[in-house]
């Protein structure tokens, strides 16, 4: 049993690195306009279709389409800020629906573009096995669960010291203050989805590198993503991460202990859970404040 | 004598004109998802059903068929809405429809305005026990049950563990496999799991230190196996087989996945590379290749034999002239013949009474049948896993 249990927090600890890594671009548009990115699967989603025409047409590793997905998601996020961007009025509710609206083109572009088949990457190297001792794991997990950490890092960093993380935070706090301090807000806004952008290009790579695609699955994955940013708290990126790995770890350890069928309602339960006694979130303001 | 001539000229211009009306186009109704989570099983059939509808135009010389599709995005609601804006545009009939809980619906939707709706993507039993007397399938969670557990059987396996999604077929299938497993005195160990999932080492390391069993059976759909099959790839767990059922022992499975199907048990209709020998057959696979210019799948194979009844069934009851009568279903009760997946009746439920799959394995890069017996193109590679 202790074994199982073990293996079940491993594997969680992974998947949750995983979903932190969806949900952090998400989390950061959130925090930083609060508009949520409906469309944010399907942007992942769509890296994660150019990862596998880099390995299928041209036979490179899926790591290696990194560059390009960069490039073309982030052209993508910046094309929905501008949507987004000409909102004037109750622009967190507005959004909602043109993000879904772009959620659902984009799931038809991927659809036409790609077909309806079940993707996957064939590369033997991300799917070899890691053992260390009573721990199994694909490379591609560790590889990306590493990523993950270090993104998170490095967002937090970028957020925190960079002139344009502090704009981005003033902004969020107050935009007419921010544009006093001579703070573009436009500005600021598109380079949050610029930087989401590319955290859905890594993120996309990642989860065709260790995962099963298809062209409806971007909707699973900003349901996931939009969870784990509630649960972390708004705009707390170090929140991304652990309510993504609490979130992976109660869902490992459900299958394990009860059953692999309640593994949705688990993580769905510890959703409500956390926000009926912290309505901010693990890491919401009020708790960042105090 | 020129009146006379006259006279009859016009009595063969009106009897040309009467025939000529009765070999009227008639409008099918296809509704079946091209978009959303069943776009891909939906497309495949859809290919079938469009060359079922070339070779029978081309064969029928008195009847022509003209398809209208409409996309239902894999969901109940759009699928009735789909039924009835077919219906709206006067079919005869529908085919098509994919997942029983989308079938169920538009099946009911179709019923209530008199179409008969055949399909082939559903296997759910409710489907055709509810009453609905215009509703057709030509395959049922029988004849996969049958071939699964017969496979099982015929390797001698003691003890399985059944992993299987929670959705409305899947746990149909993997509850009458359990049953009939049990009842033949193999050790049966069930998980079941929400079709959202993607990581299935918690549940392949159940089997593995909990369960240890000699076969993973897997009852899903692609992405399942994919995952489940990768995570057994990297625990690798002391079974002797993975089994799965229907989208499995698939060219296109072996080519797409290439690392993961090796020595790997689907359902299969036929083996790959396959050769047809009847006309239909050849009809079927040049038909496929013409429009598509690539090899035919299973999904394809049901679509046309489905639709191929159906428009035969049609044209007999256009010929009768009780196509306002309800003469297509009635048509579709009297089908009696043999077709790609065998021979094909419905019994008063408008189920196949002798619906049997057979059990493939991808052997290199061939599917070859193994069971049952009779049907089999080559021996089970038993024990063999793909790790």
């Amino acid at each position: 049993m202790t074994e199982l249990i073990l293996q079940a927090v491993y594997s969680g600890l992974l998947q949750g690195g995983s979903y932190a890594l969806i949900a952090l671009g998400l989390a950061l548009v959130f925090g930083a306009m609060k508009v949520i990115n409906l469309a944010h699967g399907e942007l992942v989603l769509l890296s994660a279709y150019i990862a596998y025409t880099v390995e299928s047409k041209l036979g490179w590793n899926p790591m290696a389409a990194i560059p390009i997905s960069v490039v073309i998601v982030c052209i993508a996020s910046s094309a929905v800020y501008f949507v987004v961007g000409r909102i004037k009025t109750n622009r967190e509710i507005n959004s909602l629906t043109l993000t879904y609206g772009i959620g659902v083109i984009l799931t038809n572009v991927i659809l036409m573009t790609w077909k309806a088949d079940v993707r996957t990457t064939n590369s033997t190297w991300m799917q070899e096995a890691i053992v260390v001792g009573p721990f199994y794991s694909m490379r591609s997990e560790v590889l990306f669960f590493g990523v993950s950490v270090a993104l998170i890092v490095g967002l937090w960093w970028w957020l925190s010291r960079s002139w344009y993380g502090r704009a981005v935070r003033a902004v969020s706090s107050n935009r007419d203050a921010a544009k006093l301090m001579g703070i573009n807000p436009g500005r600021t806004e598109l380079v949050s989805f610029i930087v989401a952008g590319i955290l859905a290009a890594f993120a996309g790579v990642a989860l065709f590198s260790y995962g099963v695609i298809t062209p409806a699955y971007g909707g699973v994955l900003t349901v996931k993503a939009f969870i784990i940013t509630v649960l972390a708290g708004m705009g707390s990126i170090p929140g991304v991460l652990i309510g993504a790995i609490l979130l992976g770890v109660a869902e490992s350890l459900t299958v394990t202990l009860a059953s692999s069928a309640l593994q949705e309602l688990a993580g769905m339960g510890l959703f409500l859970l956390v926000l009926f006694v912290m309505p901010n979130g693990l890491f919401g303001a009020s708790r960042r404040r105090g | 004598m020129k009146q006379t001539r006259t006279r009859i000229a016009a009595a063969l211009l009106t009897l040309g004109v009467l025939s000529g009306a009765q070999a009227d186009e008639l409008a099918v109704g296809v509704q079946i998802p091209m978009t959303g989570a069943l776009a891909r099983v939906g497309q495949g059939t859809e290919e079938g059903i469009r060359v079922a509808a070339e070779v029978f135009n081309k064969t029928n010389g008195k009847h022509t068929i003209k398809l209208i599709t409409v996309d239902d995005e894999s969901s109940p609601a759009k699928a009735v809405a789909a039924v009835e804006k077919l219906a709206s545009q006067d079919v005869v009939a529908l085919t098509g429809g994919y997942g029983s809980n989308n079938i169920g619906p538009a099946a009911d939707a179709a019923s209530k305005l008199g179409l008969v709706y055949v399909s082939s993507g559903g296997v759910d039993d409710g489907l055709v026990n509810s009453g609905r007397t215009n509703f057709f399938r030509i395959n049922n969670t029988a004849g996969y049950q049958k071939a699964l557990v017969g496979l099982v059987t015929d390797l001698n396996a003691k003890s399985v563990s059944v992993i299987y999604s929670t959705k409305e077929a899947t746990t149909g299938l993997a509850k009458g496999i359990e049953a009939t497993m049990k009842a033949k005195g193999i050790k049966v160990t069930t998980h079941a799991f929400d079709p959202a999932i993607t990581d299935f080492k918690p549940i392949i390391n159940k089997v593995k230190l909990q369960d240890r069993s000699e076969i993973i059976a897997m009852v899903g759909y692609e992405n399942d196996y994919v995952g489940i099959l990768r995570a057994a790839r990297v625990l690798k767990p002391g079974v002797k087989a993975m089994v799965g059922v229907w989208s499995l022992a698939t060219p296109k499975m072996a080519s797409d996945f290439p690392d993961l199907m090796p020595k790997v048990y689907g359902t299969a209709v036929l083996p790959f590379p396959v050769a047809f020998t009847t006309a239909d057959g050849k009809a079927f696979a040049d038909g496929y290749r013409k429009l598509y210019n690539k090899e035919p799948d299973y999904l394809g194979q049901f679509g046309y034999v489905q639709s191929m009844l159906l428009f035969e069934a049609i044209a007999r009851a256009a010929d009768k002239g009780t196509l306002k009568k309800n003469g297509v279903a009635e048509e579709m009760r009297k089908t009696d013949r043999d077709t790609l997946i065998g021979r094909v009746q419905f019994d008063a439920k408008g189920d196949n009474k002798n619906f049997t799959q057979r059990m493939g394995q991808h052997q290199g890069k061939q599917v070859v049948l193994v069971w049952p017996k009779e049907a089999a193109t080559g021996k089970p590679i038993y024990p063999g896993v793909p790790w």
